[in-house]
């Protein structure tokens, strides 16, 4: 991995130089030229597309435009580029299974197929959601006490001995070792010491990650997450993220969240994208799991139809033509305490299931952007979803999304964010309020009578 | 929209600048009056244009080139827009940039894309900027608005120093306005921290700054 990192260094001093203005343009040119040359054009309505001919056709568009387009590094102003058949040796071999965390806590994440009847893992999280620091450790609790939560996130501290966060001050790295002690504390409290997690979103320089990663913070058998900037994008510090994992011998978990009616344009764009932006992972920051949130631009989520339609053709691209293991994470407008959170995470949870998706990340409720906002219980309901949806095929899921999606498409605008942490659960025990239980339990039965078998699941 | 501003309108919503360009110069050539040109067909269009993006019927390409070509048709008409202050057609101007600690760049752009669609003014710094850059060059080009975007919380205490390098300044407070926006940004932090106006989006970023510039609809 070593050499292959030199030889993507080598390519970001040495590629072709550009403007980043002139990159974006690159882009969208790129994109438009393979959506018109590979004839990507979805069926309208159709959100669990079956039609293998046009996933065939997403998977070599974003194949052609990744090798025509490449990734841009700020540091350099150059294109780190790969052709073709460079990408095509790398996927060979990149892994197709992976063992997360240590002793009886350990998980192992396999590459999915379509309508794969293994469950996806569940990363039971908020992912970098603000958290005041006095609940870090029960709302963490919340979701490692979970049984059907495989591997976790942290949500990122608002503020460290009660100091606002400086990114890449002494603060950003008091933050990120203040994260590994609350993690090792919730997962210690909820029994689960060994469970995999990964976390120090709020990190965005290299300092606060490359203090707290390694035998004391992050461990190698633990999740070492950085974003790549939209649109396909990077810089040395991430870089430098990378080149540190990979020399303390850590999962590399990278995500691309690209924007939705940005330089990608529309959902048939943002499916080459998608699909592109995976394969980039893969190949130049040689990921051991690649991931995505893609993100409306008004809403913030990702559970509107037309990104739900992109998501689900570039990831059963991914799984038909690759053994990648891939990840998508719910980010839905509900918060807890609303139905419409868990609408949001049937429809995308099911859709991601049967598209292949070997985990899935979350729910990042409320958007992920409003403080305090997320439960543990909602990941429990959607481990229960992911469970219940790997026995279903496409055309069961396409319908059963559909009714989900039909239930909260008109709250996207209202941004029903729902209540905080405190008014859900009981913050001493950290155990779900019987409303917000009660709330739970009528949408489960709403499900079932859908054809999505959540009755049984987690007793199996 | 006349029949007359129908190969210029095609030329914007195509984003094609040279056909753009050279209908402008033809249409002054012909007699037709720069305030014509803009009034009566590319603020219209661009209005439209920025309207059907609020909708997502178009995306940031469209919008971007639109732009572009509105750029060289102001460009092409320089010396009688010059001529004449009343043919002024900024809206304001505006210096956008996401601040320290934060890279991500779609976001501001989309809201960049909207402010030029609609008449405004923008020079684009780019990610990452220290408070001082931005304020420095907000000074130096007499802008009307500091557009400030952050999209990670970490980055939230160098929008601060910006706001606070602006109304430390004697002068600079008088006429400068800051508006905030980005995923960690709220309204009642934008107040708290001294902001002149907070977006919630791109849409609501357009509203606000043609509030701060007193041209509200």
């Amino acid at each position: 991995m070593l050499g292959r990192l030199d030889d993507v260094v080598e390519r970001s001093l040495r590629g072709p130089s550009l403007e980043e203005e002139a990159f974006n343009r690159l882009v969208v040119q790129g994109i438009r030229r393979v959506v018109r040359e590979y004839e990507i054009r979805p069926e309208k309505g159709v959100l669990v597309s079956h039609e293998e001919a046009l996933i065939d056709r997403v998977w070599q568009a974003g194949l052609d435009f990744l090798a025509g387009c490449g990734v841009y590094c700020q540091s350099t102003g150059r294109v780190i580029r790969f052709g073709r058949e460079e990408i095509e040796a790398r996927l060979h071999e990149a892994p197709a299974e992976i063992w997360m965390g240590e002793g009886s806590d350990a998980r192992l994440e396999r590459c999915r197929s379509v309508e794969d009847p293994r469950p996806p893992l569940n990363m039971g999280s908020s992912i970098g959601s603000p958290v005041s620091e006095e609940l870090f450790v029960p709302v963490m609790v919340s979701y490692a006490q979970e049984p059907l939560v495989d591997v976790t996130c942290g949500p990122s501290l608002m503020t460290v001995g009660g100091r606002e966060i400086r990114s890449g001050s002494p603060l950003e790295i008091q933050a990120a070792w203040r994260e590994v002690e609350g993690m090792r504390q919730a997962l210690a409290r909820a029994g689960r010491p060994g469970m995999a997690w990964t976390g120090m979103m709020l990190s965005m320089t290299q300092a606060g990650q490359l203090s707290a990663a390694g035998p004391l913070g992050l461990r190698a058998s633990d999740l070492h997450t950085f974003g790549v900037i939209s649109e396909l994008k990077t810089n040395f510090d991430i870089l430098n993220k990378l080149t540190h994992t990979l020399h303390i011998g850590g999962i590399v978990d990278p995500y691309a969240n690209p924007i939705y009616g940005g330089l990608a344009g529309g959902a048939e764009g943002m499916a080459v994208m998608i699909t592109a932006a995976m394969l980039a992972l893969s190949v130049i920051f040689m990921a051991t799991c690649v991931g995505s949130s893609p993100t409306h631009p008004f809403h913030f989520n990702d559970t509107g139809p037309e990104l739900l339609m992109a998501s689900s053709l570039a990831f059963q691209a991914l799984a038909r033509h690759t053994h990648l293991m891939t990840n998508l994470t719910v980010t839905p407008v509900g918060g807890p305490g609303t139905e419409t959170l868990l609408y949001e995470c049937i429809a995308f949870t099911v859709l991601s299931t049967v598209s292949g998706a070997s985990r899935i990340l979350g729910p990042r409720s409320a958007t992920g952007s409003i403080p305090n906002h997320f439960s543990g219980l909602e990941a429990r309901f959607n481990g229960e979803v992911m469970r219940a949806a790997s026995r279903l095929r496409r055309n069961e899921a396409e319908e059963i999304v559909r009714r989900a999606l039909t239930k909260y498409e008109t709250d996207l605008d209202r941004k029903p964010y729902g209540k905080p942490f405190p008014e859900v659960y009981d913050v001493e025990t950290a155990q779900p309020r019987p409303e917000w239980l009660r709330i739970v339990d009528a949408v489960r039965e709403e499900a079932v009578g859908w054809g999505l078998g959540l009755d049984g699941v987690g007793t199996e | 929209m006349s029949e007359a501003f129908e190969a210029l309108e095609r030329a914007i919503r195509g984003g094609d600048v040279a056909a753009g360009a050279a209908e402008a110069a033809r249409m002054v050539q012909a007699g037709r009056s720069p305030k014509e040109i803009f009034r009566d067909c590319i603020e219209p269009t661009l209005a439209d244009i920025g309207d059907r993006f609020s909708r997502l019927e178009l995306f940031l390409p469209e919008m971007m080139e639109a732009a572009d070509v509105v750029k060289a048709v102001q460009e092409a008409l320089r010396p009688h827009l010059a001529a004449d202050p009343s043919l002024r057609t900024s809206k304001g101007k505006i210096v956008i940039c996401t601040v320290s600690g934060d890279l991500h760049d779609i976001g501001k752009n989309i809201v960049r894309a909207m402010l030029e669609v609609n008449g405004f003014e923008v020079r684009d710094l780019g990610v990452d900027v220290s408070p001082a850059a931005a304020v420095d060059a907000a000074r130096e080009t007499g802008a009307d608005i500091l557009a400030l975007s952050a999209l990670m919380l970490p980055s939230l205490p160098y929008m601060r120093d910006a706001i606070d390098m602006v109304r430390q300044n004697e002068t600079l407070r008088l006429r400068l306005k800051v508006l905030v926006g980005g995923g960690p940004v709220s309204r009642d932090w934008a107040r708290a921290a001294g902001a002149d106006g907070y977006g919630d989006d791109a849409i609501e970023a357009v509203r606000e700054a043609r509030a701060l510039m007193g041209t509200a609809e």
